[in-house]
């Protein structure tokens, strides 16, 4: 089980750049894709779906090809997309196993074992129109495993869920990982951060980091800082440093600081998440297309 | 037999699908209105001066025709929307990453277009039954003879228009206003040429198997029968014959076998030129259109690295907003995108209808000129729903008095501009009844076009029928559907007068439509 992307770009009409020379191996395990908004992780995702040609390089499942022979990699494919409409969950599930190729029967049972998987049993007999954000995406979901697919994509799957179905929808996708490719796009770190086992950061169609965790947090181990100020203080921090968050306290403003140095002597080390590793990549990023300028 | 079992899946998730919206039921209501409007006469075939007895193969010719013919125009646009939804709610992209093949998918979504026009067709055949009963002319209900005609001729002729809608949607610039309208040409090049023609080859309606059989059986001739649908009543009454319904022949069946062959060959060239919803074939995906090329700096850690943001104050604030501004910027919303040469024709048009010497042929160049914004008209009161900027236009302030009125004046002046050439040319002939019929052309055109898109959320019905009156009207210079006084006669009719007050009437229904529009 394999995916290899090789050399990939897109162009869009008009000369706009979506993704450029992009590299990436793939293995069974949860990629975490990501970017900030317009990186292309959208464009990324739809080409490994199958659904758009890239305008050079390719993309190799089990070492074939899949520009002129989509069809081993659609097999096997589950993709929830960044957003979609529902009107009976059931008979769109049905409907899209059969579109899937999978027979009646099976489809039957697969179906309620996968609606009991993302706890819709009861929610099948709601009333049309009922579902909210949460409930369709676990439809998406549903729909994406009706194949058994090795290769699961879903993009953007939190974009517009509250915290408690965006923890659902992460402990999901981390029971599902098991034996299979799985590719979560987001620009929400904490997304990535329980679940993904290599995470890459695309920046204007480029790949800028491709790596498991521990790595990139290595790459910001004795960086990050806090420092407390008042609030009249806090903008001539953010000008000189990279504060990835704040937190008003009693005793003034608690900043996380992502630098070379202590910014201030009274500055306390603290260990680095992967957020501080991503916004450090990104401000990286931003200084070299700057031309290295701070 | 997994292919079968798609194409069932999707015509069948789709065909429910409709069957659940509110459009469902005007299907069937217009199915049903024009079986009212044969059984009453009021849509008659006649044969030279003469028409059939009610018998069951009279009115099976009759309506199959009427199917053909007029479900053909309509049904097409009810159905023209099935691959757009699938694009819309986003379900076609997941349908893509699928192993169904492309001509699966549009045979689908071809048989769910079919299984809608088709129970139009039987609605239609069943109204037979009920309008052969309620004329009482001759009360032995014959089936075959009743229903050869749907089963042979109108549903061969929905086959091709089911399949025809989804090429239409297959290509990217039919898929539209544009398609709408091209499709129009197309109904009626398709009705006309093949009787103009006298050629059997292109008769999709099937209108020569039935003619060849009446006229025979009326003792006319092709030449002078005039084998023909009217509309409303005849102030004379038609003498009757009876016809006993048409000789199927292996020939003709197979004739009308062709056109089911025919719609699959479509299918196949529309699996071709379909996209897969590959969004970069098209045009520009949204979320790249604000995307900065590379190498360009973008501040994309907003929260890490701020400079002291002050707005300069507003020195007066604006209670209420101008009027002249909000159409400036409709009038510019309207236009966008407009290519150079839109309006290069446009002013050769402009120019046209004011130099060229005769009035009748400058009547006609007027009705191009009017036709040409079409799909600028098209967009009036339906541009916040299409574009979902409707809780935006409608919480700024005064919606109703300044957005909506804004909105029709832009209609307006496009109107104004692109008919000025003929308006100048009537002002300079001090033809003042000409000019005010021309004026309230100028005004029932975006009122309409308002209207319309308002109650109906879409450009569809306005693109319709607006095409279809400027072809029945101004460019047949039939006077009672003539609302921009094109032709020189009509300022001499009371027909201005009604189109004004239709005009009225619309202003009225628009504004009533974006009333419940900001309570829903």
């Amino acid at each position: 089980m394999r995916l290899l992307v090789e050399n990939l770009s897109k162009e869009y009409h008009g000369n706009v750049r979506a993704l450029s020379e992009v590299h990436l191996a793939l293995g069974p395990g949860v990629l975490g894709l990501l970017g900030p908004n317009g990186a292309g992780k959208s464009t990324l995702m739809r080409i490994l779906a199958t659904i758009t040609q890239p305008s050079s390089g390719r993309v190799l499942w089990n070492d074939s090809e899949i520009a002129g022979h989509p069809e081993p990699l659609r097999a096997v494919l589950g993709y929830l997309p960044q957003d979609f409409g529902v009107y009976n969950a059931l008979e769109f599930l049905e409907y899209l196993a059969a579109v899937k190729g999978i027979e009646a029967g099976a489809a039957r049972n697969r179906i309620r074992e996968l609606l009991e998987l993302v706890n819709l049993t009861e929610a099948i007999k709601r009333p049309l129109g009922g579902y909210s954000g949460g409930m369709r995406q676990r439809i998406g979901i549903a729909q994406a495993l009706l194949n058994d697919p090795e290769v699961l994509i879903v993009d953007e799957p939190t974009a517009g869920l509250d915290p408690e179905e965006r923890v659902r929808f992460r402990n999901l996708l981390s029971e599902l990982s098991g034996e299979r490719i799985v590719i979560l796009s987001t620009h929400i770190v904490s997304d990535v951060e329980a679940v993904a086992t290599r995470i890459a950061i695309l920046v204007h169609g480029q790949l800028i980091a491709n790596d498991v965790p521990e790595a990139l947090l290595a790459l910001v181990s004795g960086k990050v800082w806090e420092v407390v100020v008042s609030s009249a203080e806090l903008p001539a921090l953010r000008l000189k440093h990279l504060v990835s968050s704040t937190a008003h306290r009693s005793d003034g403003v608690h900043a996380r600081v992502v630098a070379d140095a202590a910014p201030q002597n009274a500055a306390r080390s603290l260990d680095p998440s992967l957020e501080d590793a991503y916004l450090f990549a990104l401000g990286r990023q931003r200084n070299k297309a700057n031309g290295g300028a701070a | 037999m997994t292919k079968a079992i798609a194409v069932w899946a999707i015509a069948r998730a789709d065909f429910l699908e409709r069957v659940r919206r509110y459009s469902f039921l005007l299907t069937v209501a217009f199915a049903l209105y024009l079986g009212y409007l044969a059984t009453t006469g009021k849509l008659m075939l006649r044969v030279g001066n003469m028409q059939g007895i009610f018998n069951s193969a009279w009115i099976g010719g009759l309506l199959s025709l009427v199917a053909s013919a007029f479900i053909s125009l309509a049904g097409f646009y009810f159905v023209k929307n099935t691959i757009e939804r699938d694009r819309r709610t986003g379900v076609g992209q997941i349908i893509a990453a699928t192993p169904v093949s492309k001509f699966t998918y549009l045979l689908g979504k071809v048989v769910s277009n079919f299984t809608v026009l088709g129970l139009m067709v039987v609605i239609l055949a069943a109204s037979g039954i009920v309008m052969q009963l309620v004329r009482g002319e001759d009360r032995h209900i014959d089936l075959w003879k009743l229903l050869a005609p749907f089963l042979l001729l109108a549903l061969p002729a929905m086959a091709v228009v089911a399949a025809l809608a989804v090429l239409f949607e297959a290509i990217p610039f039919l898929r539209g206003g544009l398609g709408n309208i091209v499709y129009l040409c197309v109904w009626i090049a398709g009705l006309s040429l093949p009787l103009a023609a006298n050629t059997h080859a292109l008769d999709l309606v099937g209108m020569f198997v039935v003619a060849d059989s009446a006229i025979n059986a009326a003792h006319l001739s092709f030449q002078n029968s005039g084998f023909q649908f009217d509309l409303g009543y005849f102030d004379y009454p038609l003498s009757t014959f009876r016809w006993e319904g048409i000789t199927w022949t292996a020939e003709m069946v197979i004739s009308r076998v062709i056109w089911l062959g025919f719609s699959l060959g479509l299918v196949a060239l529309s699996a071709i030129l379909f996209d897969r919803f590959d969004p970069s074939r098209g045009r520009l995906p949204r979320e790249r259109q604000k995307i900065t090329p590379i190498g360009v700096p973008e501040r994309h850690i907003a929260s890490t690295q701020v400079t002291a943001t002050t707005l300069t104050p507003l020195a007066v604030k604006q209670a209420h907003s101008r009027l002249p501004g909000i159409l400036i910027a409709e009038l510019r919303l309207m236009l966008k995108g407009q290519k150079w040469w839109w309006y290069l024709v446009a002013t050769g048009l402009v120019v046209a209808s004011a130099a060229v010497p005769s009035a009748e042929a400058r009547g006609m160049v007027l009705a191009f000129a009017w036709l040409w914004p079409v799909l600028l008209w098209s967009s009036m009161g339906i541009r916040e729903t299409r574009d979902q900027t409707y809780q935006l236009i409608f919480s700024a302030p005064h919606p109703i008095a300044r957005q909506l009125p804004a909105a029709w004046m832009a209609g307006v002046v496009v109107a104004l501009l692109t008919g000025c050439g003929f308006g100048f040319r009537l002002l300079l002939g001090g033809n003042l009844k000409g000019l005010m019929a021309w004026a309230i052309g100028l005004l029932f055109i975006p009122t309409l076009a308002l209207s319309l898109g308002v109650w109906s959320g879409t450009g569809k019905p306005f693109e319709v029928l607006y095409s279809l009156l400027c072809y029945v009207g101004p460019l047949h210079a039939i006077p009672q559907f003539d609302f921009m006084g094109s032709a020189p006669a009509t300022a001499a009719t009371p027909y201005p007068l009604i189109y004004l007050i239709a005009t009225c009437v619309l202003a009225f229904a628009a504004l009533l439509g974006r009333k419940r529009q900001l309570k829903s």
